[in-house]
């Protein structure tokens, strides 16, 4: 063993994207180093609070972290677009999409402080509730949990109440009323424990929320070459894939299990998923505002995430 | 040089710079930083610096701490604590060792509406203890059994220390709130009992019991009474979150004081300001021990010490007791709340694992570190009368809170044995 | 002000104006969270950004508290040595002591100095209205400066004058006096 990278994220070390994402991303950078690079890994913020692990990456102190860039509003503009919903219904081929789109339009400038190493989206998120919602109006006048800035964003646009609660008191802000509803992956009514509080699914690919793992510069610099190499084959838009999928299949057996347990699934008609989109779209010009405001030319990125998006077979 | 050595070092380091007196919250901030440079390199370790403090101080899940604070110092400042121990004294002063259990009953009802023991023990001395020095009780039992008292702040709900643990380990904090109500009962009673049997003898006669002196003394308690059912009652009957409990409760004791002409705009301030003070210092420790607990981290310490504890095989209880007694151990010189930051990282884990009750782990835990808030060397509500009450030696408080020590042991196992007593009621929430 | 505190000197009213500015602000968080509930509760609407201000502003009133605390000394600390020794071994603890305080506030003041940088680059907004991070981490920052200040002046008082750490108001000595 040469060298022990320390990787910090913010998740529990049981759930789905840490046992079917990050840990196995960990355990075959080992492998692939022949046991010469040790992964030690810090989960549920041991080291540092969620919003913190980009400037923690950054700064050298952790070498990498799992980055939710949702959790910090107006800092990754560009990176927000993937936060927008209905773009796309599929995580896996996104999730490749998202890696080399982000990477070739203004990702590098956006994350320049760090490597970016895998992007890791959970299957479309959907919306939960007490009583059914199935098309925009209905959530006027609703307190709602949103995943991420752009749900907080697209909830008030619509005249519902955004509610700011971090995840794990989701149960409790749903409990007590505070929240009515959330947006959130399907695998998190389990890890959250949320099936009784919101049975009521709408059942269409919604959102994503992409999280991404970054290495901090100087410790991948100072790696040797060959270790360089099991670094780089692993920060690829494979492994990108790899890793959603392994998300992917968890929460998709979350589905299937709640479909099991007798929940509630509405089907939205063509008419309210075209409704849906049309919701959506204020947020792509706000987006737009935003990133040429910063200096980017905002339809020719949009035009590539699009692009992108096709050629993974992940268009919505 | 291995991690397990640096970390020992640390603690050899804080605990040199604590009895030099610099400040607990720096002298683990220092350390943190020290030691993670040591650990790690230190540029990132200064960066520390940037990020975990600002990320401790805008933290909206700790906001209830101050809430709490100022709605105990505005309780306070607007008379409410002289008019519990007032009542007190009218119904339980014809005892012997009247006004003891007076004192435990003030304490009591005192901690139902502040979320610090430091702030219920500072209260308190200053009401009770002049009147039991008058009456001619030695300086022992009475800095004692306000000591003891004192330690409910943080076992009754509002607390701080449960909202700490409720914070770090993802619990619900209202549910911990309301599963404290009991044991905080239970504790009250006890105490009494050893005021009654411990001390009684030695105690002076009481007052004689006068029923209309009772009754006027209860009219003047009913604003306690008020607060204490609308933050618990909101909690439990799940109207408001925690956060928005301690907000409501701190501006209603503020309106309150206003209608009874007890608050003036310039009390009120002072109340502010002095809230502040408190939280401040609060923060700090807050702050510090958060940046030590990242040190920690990085020597992996705590991870063996988890994994160490899952292999033992002492078996449930056995492990139970092992980790208890190593909250006991280091309660005698770290002060609570940094314990908790420190230590239930640690252990949490192990608890779960042990299939142990979060909501009853969080109440065993906080009646554990309490318990490090009266031993020596390092007893903050034993400093904090002593910094009053200038004139009794920190030796002779010490020796005053002895039972109660005991007496809260055998609380413990008696929960621990009978967790229904801590769940039964957060349990019929909803 | 004057009239209230005749005997303060200088540094005494820019300290006491300082907590009293910081104290308020902790009122008004307060009042923001009940706002916000009631919004929230009444109105089915909760207030925009209440979340994100209220964390923030108090993170401002705590900052700025640090100054407060410098000064009076009333950090949580153990006072078992201290109180052990004589006069002039405490002057030389508390000289200590309040030297790593302020060498510790100056590290963090340096540090977040940093941070606020960063942020005024950064983007950083509140979720909803997005407002800039930048002005309250400034905020902040200009906290601890005060703090520095305050610390060190503490420390030249305990260097001169000799002064204890801590200033808790104790209780009326005379009305004990009586009882003797
Ligand atoms: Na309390
Ligand atoms: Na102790």
């Amino acid at each position: 063993q040469e060298v022990t990278l320390r990787l910090s994220h913010w998740v529990p070390p049981t759930i789905a994207p840490a046992s079917r994402g990050i840990n196995p991303w960990a355990e075959s950078v080992q492998e692939a180093s022949d046991g010469r690079i040790a992964i030690q890994i810090f989960p549920a913020q041991q080291m540092g609070k969620a919003p913190d692990h980009y400037d923690m990456a950054a700064q050298g102190i952790v070498d990498i972290a799992y980055v939710n860039p949702g959790y910090t509003a107006g800092r990754f503009p560009i990176f927000s677009l993937t936060e927008i919903p209905f773009m796309t219904d599929d995580s896996v081929g996104a999730a490749k999409a998202i890696h080399t789109w982000y990477s070739e339009n203004g990702g590098l400038e956006e994350m320049s402080d760090v490597k970016l190493c895998f992007v890791h989206p959970h299957a479309p998120g959907a919306l939960h509730s007490k009583v059914a919602i199935t098309s925009p109006e209905d959530i006027a006048g609703k307190n709602i949990r949103p995943a991420h800035a752009t749900m907080a964003r697209f909830v008030s646009l619509l005249g519902g109440g955004p509610v700011q609660v971090p995840a794990p008191e989701a149960r409790e802000a749903l409990s007590k009323g505070t929240a009515e509803a959330v947006t959130f992956p399907w695998g998190a009514m389990y890890d959250f424990n949320l099936t009784e509080e919101v049975p009521v699914h709408l059942d269409m690919p919604f959102y994503l929320s992409s999280q991404v793992m970054v290495m901090n510069k100087n410790s991948y610099d100072r790696l040797s070459d060959e270790n360089k190499a099991v670094i780089d084959e692993h920060c690829s838009p494979e492994w990108s894939g790899k890793v959603a999928q392994g998300w992917a299949d968890a929460d998709m057996e979350a589905r299937d299990q709640l479909m099991a347990d007798g929940q509630t699934f509405n089907t939205p008609t063509e008419e309210e998923v075209a409704a849906w989109r049309e919701a959506a779209m204020p947020l792509i010009d706000e987006w737009k505002e935003t990133v040429t405001a910063r200096g980017g030319d905002a339809d020719s990125i949009l035009d590539a995430y699009k692009a992108a998006l096709e050629a993974n077979d992940a268009a919505y | 040089m291995t991690n397990g050595f640096i970390a020992s070092g640390g603690f050899v380091v804080l605990f040199a710079l604590m009895a030099l007196r610099v400040p607990i919250g720096i002298a683990m901030g220092i350390v943190g930083v020290g030691g993670f440079a040591m650990v790690v390199h230190p540029v990132p370790a200064m960066n520390l610096l940037s990020q975990s403090p600002i990320s401790s101080i805008t933290d909206f899940n700790l906001t209830l701490i101050p809430f709490f604070i100022l709605m105990g110092v505005l309780a306070t400042n607007s008379g409410m604590s002289a008019e519990l121990f007032r009542a007190g004294r009218a119904w339980l002063g014809g005892f012997k060792g009247g006004l003891g259990l007076a004192s435990v009953g003030a304490c009591g009802g005192f901690a139902a509406i502040c979320g610090s023991s430091v702030a219920t023990a500072a209260t308190m001395t200053k009401i009770a203890y002049p009147e039991m020095k008058k009456a001619g009780y030695p300086d022992a039992a009475a800095t004692g059994i306000i000591a003891a008292g004192g330690t409910l702040g943080i076992l009754i709900p509002p607390s701080v220390v449960l909202a700490i643990y409720g914070f770090i380990t993802e619990t619900d904090i209202g549910m911990l709130f309301i599963a404290g109500v009991v044991p905080g009962i239970l504790a009250v009673l006890m105490y009494m009992l050893t005021v009654r049997v411990w001390y009684g003898r030695h105690l002076p006669p009481a007052d004689k019991f006068s029923l209309s002196e009772g009754l006027a003394a209860l009219r003047g308690v009913w604003a306690v009474g008020l607060l204490f059912i609308a933050v618990i009652l909101s909690i439990y009957f799940g109207v408001v979150t925690a956060t928005e409990a301690a907000a409501v409760g701190a501006l209603l004791t503020a309106v309150i004081g206003m209608l009874r002409g007890r608050l003036t705009w310039s009390t009120l301030l002072d109340s502010l300001v002095e809230a502040l003070r408190t939280s401040v210092a609060i923060y700090t420790v807050l702050i510090g021990a958060t940046l030590f607990g990242y040190f920690l981290a990085v020597t992996q310490v705590p991870q063996e010490i988890t994994t160490f504890l899952t292999e033992l095989g002492a078996g449930r209880y056995g492990t139970l007791a092992l980790i208890l007694l190593l909250f006991f151990v280091m309660g005698c010189f770290l002060d609570a709340m940094a314990m908790i930051i420190l230590m239930v990282p640690i252990v949490f884990p192990v608890i779960t694992a042990l299939g142990f009750d979060p909501v009853w782990f969080g109440i065993i835990v906080v009646m554990t570190v309490e318990l490090g808030l009266i031993t020596p060397p390092v007893g903050m509500n034993v400093y904090v009368i002593n910094s009053i009450a200038h004139r009794v030696s920190l030796v002779t408080i010490f020796r005053g809170v002895l039972p109660f020590v005991t007496i809260d042991v055998l609380r413990l196992i008696l929960l621990i044995a009978f967790p229904a007593l801590v769940l039964a009621l957060p349990g019929s929430m909803e | 002000m004057t009239i209230e505190s005749p005997n303060l000197r200088p540094i005494d009213r820019v300290v006491q104006f300082v907590e009293r500015i910081a104290g308020i602000t902790l009122g008004l968080v307060t009042l923001l969270v009940v706002a916000s509930a009631i919004g929230r509760y009444g109105f089915a609407r909760p207030l925009p950004d209440a979340f994100d201000l209220s964390r923030l502003i108090l993170g401002v009133a705590i900052a700025w508290g640090l100054a407060s605390v410098g000064w009076h000394g009333t950090h949580i600390k153990v006072d078992l040595l201290a109180q052990a020794v004589g006069p002039r071994a405490r002057r030389w603890i508390n000289v200590f002591a309040w030297l790593v305080l302020l060498a510790f506030t100056i590290a963090l003041t340096w540090k977040i100095g940093n941070r606020v940088e960063a942020a005024m680059g950064g983007g950083d907004t509140t979720m909803d209205l997005r407002l800039p991070h930048w002005p309250f981490f400034a905020a902040i920052w200009l906290g601890l400066v005060a703090a520095v200040f305050t610390t060190a002046l503490r420390l030249w008082r305990v260097l001169r004058d000799g002064v204890d750490l801590g200033e808790f108001d104790g209780i009326d000595e005379s009305l004990l006096e009586d009882q003797k």
